[in-house]
């Protein structure tokens, strides 16, 4: 690895750490009015970074972050102006509790966004409805709590400046030094979010933003990550609120209007989306421009000049400064992808794949059945799934075949949960599982591959692996272990840093096999396998699904019969929604009754 | 008497509805129909509001002025449609964001063109009396412009090979080009054809709401949920949901306070879409 | 004469079609064969001009199509897609019309053409496409191809999920348009008898190229072949 490849890993600490020094420094220069103004923007780029970890990590545009920096705000205030006579320093007191409380808001309105399964426009609109709520609810709000006054005309103020000292109703500091604790806390914030976002949590926050549905497949429940997410993004929004409040000494209800809501993502998006550091260089320059602008000729402009400026980042710079210097960095650094284009076929390596199937046994259990008991899945007056009772054991693989619109698709999907079936049961082993969630069926075994490839495109071969096998393992080393081994099976050992968008569409499909492989399941749900699949590609996954069907059960829908042929399997033929006849393939091929579904023949239809 | 007062209340409550209505229609066309969120189209009815104050002021009738404003803020949106929002389709969180960055911009236009006061135009003075209680006319009259408008958008969308065409391209963007729509043209139109209604709005409530660069702020976020509360079938459910949420916001303001009238709005809103995640009338089966 | 020269083409990075061509005389019925999966709908897709040519193009009476897929349908390429794809929320009328308008026909004319071709959709003139079964909505997707005034008409599974009944009358009226109004149809189908029962030419397609052509009377009674061919 070269210097700037090392340096680039490490950018996201190293070039933060030298805008601290920075501030640091500049705190002892400055005139105490711009270090003043500037603590602001330090402040509001916290708050743009709770933004960034909802949105650019977790995928959701929450237009909430200012309820929870108010809320945060407010509460901190509070507390902070009733603990001045008993307890001095005040960043100690306001830090905790604006981030408690922001954390809890957070967390009671992302139960109801994420439990509820709502989409991501109707999650956007109910966020920015509850900053509204709580806009108008401050408007006439009146409390007193101990020495605090919230609400009336004044709204709340004498709240105590930022104090250090531990003896009670001491001196707050200087602008300057607040600057320079703000920065600190800041520094602590972002670091922290630094580690969260590279841990195996922010691991598991990114495969959701990349594709919620694959990352609950591979068992992960993904409504608590998303949950425990939005609480963290809370948290940093309340003590960026608690921040503002002791530095402004006063709050009213505007911190939760509309204006304030909205320049949060400008902030964001000025930086650049998911870069957490973005938010601090987009707040800083959009404080900057408003500092420099409202002191010249062009006072006023500055809202002229953010309008212009985000319709045209939003045209043109989809990925604000740090994201355009990080493509200019890339281009000087070693393609990762460069593997990807002289790729071989995929070869099976039976011996190897056995030892995995083997070992998946004895760490997971023997293989279970899965059984649907009279199974109905209905749309409108369309009814895909008819009553279907059925079971399929280990030993040989299932193959469901039919004409288009058959069930077959809409079968497997009511058996995973994709469609939440309307009628009867499906049982993985013992256990009743028609009415779980899907990523509970994977845990109790089930192993699902779609039609379509599913694989986090920014995540590399060897991260999907790992992903997928951490979900089951729980253990780094041991995810590591089990990906390394399904990596050469698939011999796709070259590619293991190559970007799973770069891979071509069959290894896509082998890569999202791999990963459903890794979670050892004991039963498998196969979507057309096949599909968009090279002749020797198929026959490579024909010997991949036997040897799977001797170590676990393995249903498989299937377009391409002669694959079906070479699995050597049990085959059912549905037809509108219904088993129509089952046997073996070369049976069913003599059949006229099936030959007549297949071509449409009017005598059975 | 108090079964006056339920009476009066019950009327200005409607003529507020409507007034959000009228408001409402023209991003109900947008959103509903081009799956665009306009944050700029509080501007929009601003730029309406100015134009015909502006023509007002040069002597002309108020009437002659809606017209204008009409066809001002039409112009304006079809540029905006061809230089921004084009680009954008399918793209609904950064249209989002790039039309608040334009609501910016023509909010800070207007300071820098008109200031950030501007004298009212007087309200036609006619009252109408309801046992002891006397309402001023002008709003109620504001219930049947909002009637008008719904009837002519209906008209307009179904009735017209326009509006075929702009549905068409909207339900089925592809098969609307491949049996020889234009809906690059189309969509042009409807945008326009949004910003003109917002525009209209803007003049014909201008004797209520006097012209002011911030008078977009205030309509554009009921609007807005307004739409998204209604869902697919936009004109219909934008009607109902103005009726509920507004009507219901002005009845809770006069029996406690303007603040309690808008927590009645918020606070449904939340709980309907709560209900209802794709709006209430996901599972109508309306044309609009 | 209708042609499609070299058609490579596919969804992002991926290509689903390498380097296809295949020519259609005016009047001509021609059947594209193969699996599930082999590429013809996108290769529909590409003569549509909804997905960007990687290569190739499509020629139409001597004139190369322009790129912009309004401008093919209005030099008279009419596409019925796999999954009908109507306007849900526009009328069965509705439907009709605005393709007659939108290429400057009388709408009056067309709809009286659709509803004597298609008495089936009578009774549901004023219902909302979305609400017709999958068949009636086959007929009505039909109908509006056909009120473009085609010369082409492209057919993407149009039998999938159709009730036999209704088969013959489509395979009835598509025999008709072609004899009296000469157009000519390319017709992708896994239904077999339909295709059998009046197309004169076949492509098979396998893995995103046309493997073979051969005449129907070929293929017709030759169930070895048409195992072989279809995977069936």
């Amino acid at each position: 690895m070269t210097k700037s490849q090392k340096c680039y890993r490490l950018a996201g600490l190293i070039f933060p750490a030298i805008a601290v020094l920075c501030a640091l420094v500049a705190a002892g220069m400055m005139e105490p009015y711009l270090a003043f103004v500037a603590t602001s923007w330090i402040i509001f780029g916290l708050l743009g970074l709770s933004l960034d970890v909802v949105w650019g990590r977790g995928g959701l545009l929450s237009l909430g972050q200012t309820a929870f920096y108010g809320l945060g705000g407010y509460f901190g205030s509070v507390v902070a102006i009733n603990m001045a006579d008993l307890f001095g320093n005040s960043l100690l007191v306001a830090i905790p509790a604006g981030a408690i409380f922001g954390a809890m808001a957070a967390a009671v309105l992302g139960y109801i966004i994420f439990y509820s399964r709502m989409g991501l426009l109707q999650s956007t609109i109910l966020s920015y409805t509850f900053t509204l709520l709580l806009w108008s609810l401050t408007q006439t709000f009146k409390l007193e709590v101990g020495n605090a006054v919230i609400g009336g005309d004044n709204g709340l103020s004498n709240i105590p400046g930022v104090v250090l000292s531990i003896a009670p109703n001491s001196e707050s500091l200087e602008p300057n030094a607040v600057f320079a604790a703000v920065v600190l806390v800041s520094a602590a914030v972002y670091y922290f979010t630094y580690w969260l976002m590279k841990s195996n949590f922010g691991k598991v926050i990114d495969c959701i933003r990349l594709d919620v549905e694959k990352t609950e497949l591979l068992g992960y429940d993904v409504r608590k990550y998303q949950l425990l997410n939005f609480a963290y993004s809370g948290a940093v929004a309340g003590i960026a609120g608690a921040l503002f409040g002791l530095w402004s000494n006063y709050l009213n209800p505007s911190i939760f209007s509309v204006q304030e809501a909205l320049l949060v993502p400008i902030y964001v998006l000025v930086g650049g989306l998911g870069t957490l550091a973005g938010p601090f260089v987009g707040a800083c320059l959009i404080g900057g421009l408003s500092f420099w602008l409202g002191s010249g000729s062009a006072g006023g402009q500055t809202t002229l000049m953010l309008g212009v400026v985000l319709i045209l980042l939003v045209l043109f710079l989809k990925n604000g400064i740090i994201g355009a210097l990080n493509d200019i960095w890339l281009r000087f650094l070693p393609d990762v992808n460069e593997a990807a284009k002289n790729s071989s076929a995929v070869r099976i390596n039976v011996a190897v794949l056995e030892k995995i199937l083997q070992q998946a046994e004895a760490q997971a259990g023997p293989a279970k059945e899965l059984k649907t008991d009279k199974l109905l899945k209905r749309f409108g007056g369309v009814i895909p799934v008819n009553n279907v009772s059925r079971i399929f054991v280990p030993g040989q693989p299932y193959s469901l075949i039919g004409p288009n619109g058959a069930g077959k698709s809409s079968f497997l999907k009511t058996c995973v949960g994709i469609y939440q079936p309307d009628k009867g049961e499906v049982f993985i082993g013992s256990d009743n599982v028609a009415q779980m969630s899907i990523f509970h069926k994977v845990q109790k075994g089930m192993g699902v591959k779609n039609q379509k490839p599913q694989v986090f495109s920014e995540l590399s071969v060897i991260q999907n692996l790992w992903i997928a096998a951490f979900s089951r393992t729980r253990s780094e080393q041991d995810a590591q272990v089990v990906s390394d081994e399904i990596i050469s099976m698939l011999g796709l050992n070259k590619h293991s840093d190559v970007q799973a968008s770069a891979l071509s569409h069959g290894q896509q499909q082998w890569l999202d096999i791999g990963m459903v492989l890794c979670l050892a399941p004991r039963v498998v749900l196969l979507d057309e396998p096949a599909a968009g699949m090279t002749n020797e590609e198929t026959r490579e996954l024909s010997t991949l699904v036997r040897t799977l069907a001797r170590y676990t059960t393995v249903v498989v829908v299937e377009h391409d019969m002669e694959f079906i042929r070479t699995l050597e399997g049990h085959v059912t033929v549905l037809h509108q929604g219904e088993v129509f006849a089952e046997g073996d393939i070369e049976t069913l091929r003599l059949n006229e009754r099936v030959l007549d579904i297949y071509l449409g023949r009017s005598k059975h239809v | 008497m108090e079964l006056d007062y339920l009476a009066s209340v019950l009327v200005s409550s409607l003529s507020s509805a409507s007034i959000l209505l009228i408001a409402t229609i023209g991003l109900a066309v947008v959103f509903g129909l081009m799956g665009v969120i306009n944050l700029a189209h509080g501007e929009f009815l601003m730029i309406g509001a100015y134009s015909a104050l502006t023509v007002t002021q040069l002597g002309l009738p108020y009437v002659l002025s809606i017209p204008v404003a009409v066809l001002v803020t039409m112009a304006i949106g079809a540029i905006v449609e061809v230089l921004i929002i084009s680009r954008l389709y399918g793209r609904i969180f950064d249209t989002m964001l790039a039309t608040w960055g334009l609501s910016m911009v023509l909010y800070q236009l207007a300071v820098l063109i008109f200031g950030t006061v501007s004298p009212g135009i007087g309200m036609p003075q006619y009252n109408i009396q309801i046992g002891d209680y006397n309402l001023a006319g002008y709003p109620l009259l504001m219930i049947v412009v909002a009637i008008a408008m719904l009837v002519f958008v209906y008209l307009l969308m179904t009735k017209t090979i326009y509006g075929m065409k702009a549905r068409a391209s909207i339900q089925e963007p592809e098969m609307a080009q491949a049996i020889g729509i234009d809906s690059t043209r189309t969509n042009t139109l409807t945008f326009a054809v949004g910003c003109g209604l917002a525009g209209f709005a803007g003049a014909v409530l201008l004797p209520i709401v006097p012209a002011t660069p911030s008078m977009g702020f205030a309509f554009v976020i009921k609007s807005f949920l307004t739409v998204v509360v209604a869902g697919p079938v936009t004109l219909t459910g934008s009607a109902l949901a103005a009726i509920g949420l507004g009507g219901g916001s002005s009845i809770t303001a006069s029996f406690m306070t303007s603040v309690a009238g808008d927590v009645f709005f918020f606070l449904v809103t939340a709980i309907i879409l709560w209900l209802y995640p794709l709006g209430i009338s996901a599972k109508w089966r309306h044309k609009l | 004469m209708f042609k499609v020269m070299n058609a490579t083409g596919g969804y992002g990075k991926t290509t689903i079609i390498h380097d296809v061509s295949i020519q259609i005389k005016p009047g001509e019925i021609i059947a594209l064969l193969g699996r599930n999966g082999v590429g013809k709908s996108t290769l529909m897709r590409f003569i549509t001009g909804l997905i960007p040519a990687m290569a190739g193009g499509v020629e139409i009476d001597g004139v190369k199509a322009p790129a912009a897929v309004t401008k093919r349908a209005r030099m008279g390429l009419g596409y019925v897609p796999q999954g009908r794809f109507v306007f849900p929320r526009m009328s069965v009328i509705e439907n009709i019309a605005v393709a007659a308008a939108s290429n400057g026909h009388d709408v009056k004319k067309a709809l009286k053409e659709a509803m004597d071709n298609f008495p089936i959709l009578i009774p549901k003139a004023n219902d909302l496409a979305g609400g017709l079964s999958g068949g009636q909505q086959q007929i009505l997707a039909l109908a509006r191809a056909l009120a473009i005034k085609p010369k082409i008409l492209l057919l993407d599974e149009p039998t999938e999920g159709v009730q036999p009944s209704i088969i013959d009358d489509m395979a009835g009226v598509l025999k008709r348009v072609n004899k009296e109004q000469g157009i000519s149809i390319l017709i992708a189908e896994q239904n077999l008898d339909f295709c059998l029962s009046f197309a004169e030419r076949a492509y098979v397609m396998e893995r995103g190229k046309i493997v073979t052509q051969m005449g129907i009377d070929e293929l017709k009674g030759n169930k070895v072949l048409q195992q072989e061919l279809l995977g069936v």
